[in-house]
């Protein structure tokens, strides 16, 4: 059995890295190739075909190319339209688009809304991730209640939040419809969950014995969570934070129903300007401007929504968070 | 100092039967107890309620001061843990450092690691340490605080044998003259490092005493097979009962040391298995129908006959008859 498990070829780390690169590049080209003859559908079938070829040279295990194969079909349904999508820009659409005072607005907005939305996510959910982590009677109740906003509708979700929080809900003197505290709420709404079972699972993950270490050698409850529970569940509630982020730029159906378009101090202008968060926006421009100028839109955030991504991936990858040590 | 423990608490874990203790310990001022017992007779959950990790009834008092509600870190014990947990993202000194804001008088961490013979590794992480380097800065962390009492749970149990001789001594030195309780399941580091024993079994001390009364005046055959004793039921085994100076069909505890063999001897016995131990050899008798254990220099082959002799003083009735019928 073991010889099947080991690669034919061993391959050391630099190895692997170069073999990934040069099959990335060959895919490329591939792509390229097959676009500018017109005949994307061979990309789809070289791909499939070239990684059966790729984890047959690798492994000659039959288990691991049929994996691999029917892997790389669900690769092509999610990575083609991706392709396509980047491929089919217009350039000159893109750059006015790109220049536009309008979709600046709308990106700041989609950033700065969801980082709002992930600050609460997290200040909330972290404390109810520890409580988890420990567990307590009526745990599944309360688990169940947060986990919620992952099975309900998102449009549902937003008609929730008006009845909850709008007009003649339990806070009267909060104004939710088409405002930015609204907007946060239901941005908050659907991306809690996120936040709060990543950090809670970095927390179950760390060894009760290192917290009776911390106290019995002289840390209250607090500051053990301030010197060893937390700095070791900081990835975790970091990664948290990057899902509701995330998860709160794409939200479409509650940001529409509560918030459709909000009003926000935006420090360019040096004053108050209204505009759509992002998916709205897209949507919007798909409704009045048709599928070239709101793909341009789309490849602008996207472009935004990657370059932030990787920024955080960069700040809480191993050697920045823990001194590389763990 | 003195520590006095007198707890019930019961442990429920998930989808298991619930694990109830109930057990009382004594420590005098620079004294080492130790709580010798086989896995899951509960001796680390009593150690860890003594620190005050679990809820508790019944008191555990130090100096005649009722501590049941104080919290860990006001109980003024150091804690060793079997798996060091040591905090992954501190430095060695950090380590021994930890509870130093917490306690007026504490250890200089370098001059502590120093005399643990890993000084040269305070500027380095726990992961990347042997697990012998770790568990001596796990005792530094402890011995840091100056506390009242050590409580240590099997911190030799996961190293390598030479690693653990020398920790042993290491350990011997440090408890000379601590108040301490020491738990573990190895009746030879019990024996090395104990003033008093205590025998756990299923959650309560069975037989508590020094150790040449445990192991030698042993009251249950469970604590006679744990601290290494051959356990005979004379009903079985007619010929010793001729020998030994014992009335009725009690069951006796014979030290493997009192039991001699030769050309000439008091029972007809075969050699049955001979297993080399460190300098000498454990070497298996089959008498009647019992198995009686010897040590030996020079091993007999097996399936040889022999004569053994044994003696009255190693011998003690661990369990009347009246007690066989229950």
């Amino acid at each position: 059995m073991a010889t099947s498990t080991e690669t034919r070829f061993s391959l050391d780390g630099v190895g692997r890295v170069s073999l990934a690169v040069a099959f990335v590049a060959i895919q490329g080209l591939a792509f390229v190739g097959a676009y500018a003859v017109g005949r994307p559908t061979w990309y789809a079938f070289f791909m499939i075909g070239s990684t059966a070829v790729t984890a047959y040279f690798l492994r000659g295990d039959t288990f691991v190319v049929a994996a691999a194969t029917m892997g790389s079909i669900l690769m092509v349904a999610l990575g083609l339209p991706l392709f396509m999508f980047v491929a089919r820009q217009q350039p000159s659409i893109v750059v006015e688009k790109a220049l536009s005072s309008d979709v600046h607005r709308m990106l700041y907005l989609g950033v700065y809304g969801p980082l709002l939305a992930a600050i609460v996510s997290l200040a909330f959910g972290v404390p109810l991730a520890h409580l988890f982590s420990e567990g307590f009677t009526g745990q599944q109740l309360v688990e169940s209640l947060v986990d919620l906003p992952l099975v309900v509708p998102h449009s549902v979700a937003g008609i929730l939040i008006l009845f909850g929080f709008g007009k003649g809900g339990a806070f009267p003197n909060v104004t939710v419809l088409g405002s930015m505290i609204g907007m946060v709420l239901a941005m908050t709404f659907v991306s809690a969950p996120y936040a709060v079972n990543a950090t809670r699972e970095a927390f179950e993950s760390i060894d009760d014995r290192l917290e009776y270490a911390s106290r019995i050698h002289g840390a209250s409850r607090w500051d053990t969570f301030r010197r060893v529970t937390a700095p070791l569940a900081i990835r975790g509630m970091v990664t948290g934070g990057v899902l509701a982020w995330a998860r709160a730029v794409s939200e479409f159906g509650a940001v529409a129903v509560v918030a459709y378009s909000v009003s926000f101090f935006y420090p360019p202008a040096g004053g108050e300007v209204t505009t759509q968060h992002a998916p709205v926006f897209v949507y919007g421009t798909y409704l009045q401007g048709g599928l070239a100028e709101s793909g341009a839109v789309a490849f602008i955030l996207l472009g935004v929504s990657a370059l932030v991504f990787l920024f955080i991936r960069y700040l809480t990858s191993d050697s920045t968070t823990t001194g590389g040590v763990v | 100092m003195s520590l006095h423990a007198d707890l019930t608490a019961t442990f429920t874990a998930e989808g298991a039967q619930s694990f109830r203790i109930d057990a009382e310990i004594e420590v005098e001022r620079g004294e080492s107890l130790v709580i010798l017992g086989p896995s899951g007779s509960g001796k680390t959950l009593f150690l860890e309620t003594v620190a005050g990790f679990h809820s508790h009834d019944g008191p555990v008092t130090l100096s005649g001061q009722r501590m049941d509600d104080t919290p860990p870190e006001k109980r003024d014990f150091g804690f060793v843990f079997q798996d060091y947990a040591l905090f992954p993202h501190m430095t060695v000194r950090e380590n021994v450092d930890f509870g130093s804001r917490y306690h007026d008088d504490t250890r200089d961490a370098d001059a502590l690691l120093t005399e643990l013979g890993v000084g040269k590794l305070a500027d380095r992480y726990p992961p990347t340490l042997s697990g012998g380097e770790q568990q001596r800065v796990a005792l530094a962390r402890a011995l840091a605080v100056r506390p009242e009492v050590m409580l240590l749970d099997e911190p030799l149990a996961a190293l390598d044998v030479p690693t653990r001789q020398s920790l042993r001594d290491d350990l011997a030195d440090v408890l000379a003259d601590a108040t301490a309780v020491y738990v573990t399941h190895n009746r030879t580091t019990a024996r090395a490092l104990a003033d008093r024993i205590a025998v756990m079994n299923d959650g309560q001390v069975v037989q508590s005493g020094t150790p040449e009364a445990v192991f030698h005046r042993p009251n249950s055959p469970m604590v006679a097979r744990f601290t290494g004793s051959n356990v005979i039921d004379l009903e079985d085994a007619p010929s010793i009962r001729s020998v030994l100076d014992v009335p009725g069909d009690d069951v006796v505890a014979l030290r493997p040391e009192a039991v001699g063999f030769g050309p000439e001897g008091d029972v007809r016995a075969t050699v049955e298995r001979v297993v080399r131990e460190d300098a000498t050899n454990r070497v298996t008798f089959a008498v009647d129908d019992v198995a009686i254990d010897a040590f030996a220099d020079e091993a007999p082959a097996v399936g040889e006959e022999a004569w053994l002799t044994l003696s009255d003083d190693g011998a003690h009735v661990c369990r009347p008859p009246a007690a066989s019928s229950v």
